[in-house]
């Protein structure tokens, strides 16, 4: 009796500390990004004071606030900010898709496989912005075009780290599931995929980087209708300097909330899970 | 060679009252059938690419210069195997004793020769009527110990119901019941590998490959594990194969246990171990077998090289590592 309570009592336990991550915002690092934010704006303001630059060029931090309040009274920002997620999403997601079936394809056929991941390292490194010319010329001014160049400049990121997540699968694991019956699909699905997640993790996390400074460059080069990019656009065409500083707030934000809260979150559950996080005892 | 018959007798001496009380047992034990036969399995590698030693090796003795070296792992192996009986075999590494498991697992598949398992030959892929049990374990991080369990079940498409009663079944049995939701890097050396035997028990294999199991783990939980294992063994009767550099762990563990010796690249000698369970690790029996087999090791140790007889005279660094200390040193 004592020993199935005590069972139940570990049990219990193992899920808590499973499911219950320790995690609190300490005041102290808010206390350090406060102070920090303070002594950014004290310094733009500084320098507006001086007056190096006409106010057109620089203006002041309050007048940037206002600019601000504009664009939200008018909703461009939530619009903008939705259709520039709008687009994200689509982009980032088709972008995972192909890159994971891509990936697993070229496991499954290795000297394709071979031959592919060079190609993909090469295309990876190409300037996103490159691939404006060619987009428009071949699928026009639109947000097709737009999804064309994110999808074309993050696809190689989760390829490349699929193949090799996947390649650098400890043979012992692929051994054992063999034997306990696992072949072809169910294969791939239970083993092959969950093993290399940790992987294909850094990949989707690489990817969103380049997907995010592709969409942005997409959307002022391919002049886009909304957008967080269109708003820079027209901010550079009438001189409105204040709004083009509250837009770039504004992705410098949004590119900070996926990277802090979305993806390190994730990174840190499939770490944990994993078990790769051992020798950082917290 | 006349210390091993002194050997043989005085385990007759020793076992003759047990074997009266138990002639049940032993009766039904004996009128099984074997469950695997393996028949003149050979097994070498030859060419540039296998040995490290290769490449200083001239063959200029053999007229033809195509084969640049052959290492002969097994030759002409014969093995048999009965039902619910618990083999171990032994041999210094690199003697072919995990080759042999491998083969018989159908992970390595060139081979010569034939196996039976349970009277039908096998096909030369892996299966699940063999698991074999690593000595990593093998386990998945990203799954619980109770997924882990249910793995293979969960590939065979059976009912989620039905996976879970066996599980636990099982999971009772290797006594992780209190872990089932716990992750395999929460656990000690000596749960993970409970953990392994247990995922291959679901799979009702009608052979259990062990190879080195227990290698990585220190010598409380090992002893613990022989007494979980040798339980598991009464409890499921099934036929398990267990490799072991540990000469004390093969006599300890087995109903039979079998030195492999690289010079001749098969079994050298064969050791029936007819005490009962569970035993006592420093019985006098087993620790004169134990002694016994190392006497047989030692020949195969002062034979200056074991690739001499069959490669010529150049000399190799590799030395058989056989546990070659006295049964007492093990388990202190």
């Amino acid at each position: 009796m004592q020993n199935i309570q005590d069972n139940n009592q570990l049990q219990t336990s193992f899920k808590e500390a499973n499911s219950n991550r320790k995690k609190r915002i300490s005041l102290h690092d808010l206390a350090n990004v406060t102070l920090f934010i303070a002594a950014f704006i004290g310094i733009w303001q500084l320098v507006y004071v001086l007056g190096i630059w006409p106010e057109v060029s620089l203006p002041s931090p309050i007048r940037v606030g206002e600019s601000f309040v504009d664009l939200f009274e008018d909703f461009t920002i939530f619009t903008s900010i939705g259709m520039t997620m709008y687009r994200l999403v689509i982009g980032f997601g088709i972008s995972i898709a192909i890159g994971v079936t891509m990936g697993l394809i070229m496991v499954k056929f290795p000297g394709f496989g071979k031959t592919m991941s060079s190609f993909a390292l090469g295309l990876q490194s190409f300037p996103s912005v490159a691939w404006v010319p060619f987009a428009i010329l071949l699928i026009g001014l639109n947000d097709a075009g737009i999804l064309f160049v994110v999808i074309m400049s993050s696809v190689f990121s989760v390829i490349i780290l699929t193949y090799s997540g996947i390649q650098n699968i400890p043979p012992l694991y692929v051994r054992a599931a063999k034997n306990m019956g696992a072949k072809g699909i169910s294969l791939f699905r239970f083993v092959m995929i969950p093993a290399a997640t940790p992987s294909i993790l850094v990949g989707i996390k690489q990817a969103w980087s380049f997907a995010w400074h592709a969409l942005i460059g997409a959307e002022i080069l391919i002049a886009a209708a909304v957008g967080l990019g269109h708003i820079l656009l027209v901010g550079r065409e009438f001189q409105l300097m204040d709004q083009v500083i509250a837009s770039m707030i504004t992705i410098f934000a949004i590119g900070l909330l996926f990277d802090r809260v979305l993806f390190s979150k994730l990174e840190e559950r499939v770490r944990e899970r994993w078990g790769l996080d051992q020798s950082i005892e917290r | 060679m006349s210390s091993v018959e002194m050997v043989r007798g005085e385990e007759d001496a020793r076992t003759n009252k047990v074997t009266d009380t138990d002639t049940n047992t032993n009766a039904s034990k004996n009128s099984e059938k074997e469950m695997v036969i393996l028949e003149n399995i050979s097994k070498a590698y030859n060419g540039n690419k296998t040995n490290r030693n290769s490449s200083n090796v001239n063959t200029s003795r053999s007229g033809s210069s195509t084969v640049l070296f052959e290492h002969i792992v097994l030759d002409n192996l014969n093995l048999r195997i009965t039902e619910g009986e618990f083999v171990t075999i032994v041999g210094p590494s690199g003697c072919g004793k995990s080759t042999l498991l491998n083969i018989l697992a159908g992970i390595d598949t060139s081979y010569t020769g034939k196996i039976l398992i349970d009277g039908a030959s096998i096909k030369r892929s892996p299966d699940t009527d063999r698991i074999i049990i690593f000595q990593e374990g093998a386990l998945f991080p990203w799954l619980t110990v109770y997924e882990n369990i249910e793995f293979g079940l969960k590939i065979a498409k059976i009912s989620k119901e039905k996976r879970r009663e066996i599980v636990m079944h099982y999971i009772d049995l290797v006594q992780l019941t209190s872990f089932a939701h716990a992750f395999v890097h929460q656990l000690s050396g000596g749960m993970k590998q409970r953990v392994a035997i247990a995922r291959a028990l679901v799979l009702n294999p009608k052979i259990l490959l062990m190879d080195e199991p227990f290698a990585a783990l220190d010598v409380q939980t090992r002893r613990m594990l022989y007494d979980q294992l040798v339980k598991i063994h009464e409890k499921t009767n099934k036929t398990i194969l267990f490799v072991t550099h540990n000469i004390n762990e093969a006599v300890a563990l087995g109903d039979r246990a079998i030195i492999i010796s690289p010079k001749i690249a098969g079994i050298k000698k064969e050791f029936k171990i007819d005490l009962p369970r569970p035993r006592q690790l420093d019985h006098p029996l087993i620790n004169s077998i134990t002694n016994a087999i190392i006497e047989e090791s030692k020949e195969m140790y002062t034979s200056n090289s074991y690739f001499t007889s069959r490669y010529g005279n150049y000399s190799t660094e590799s030395k058989p590592d056989l546990e070659l200390e006295s049964p007492q040193s093990q388990l202190a």
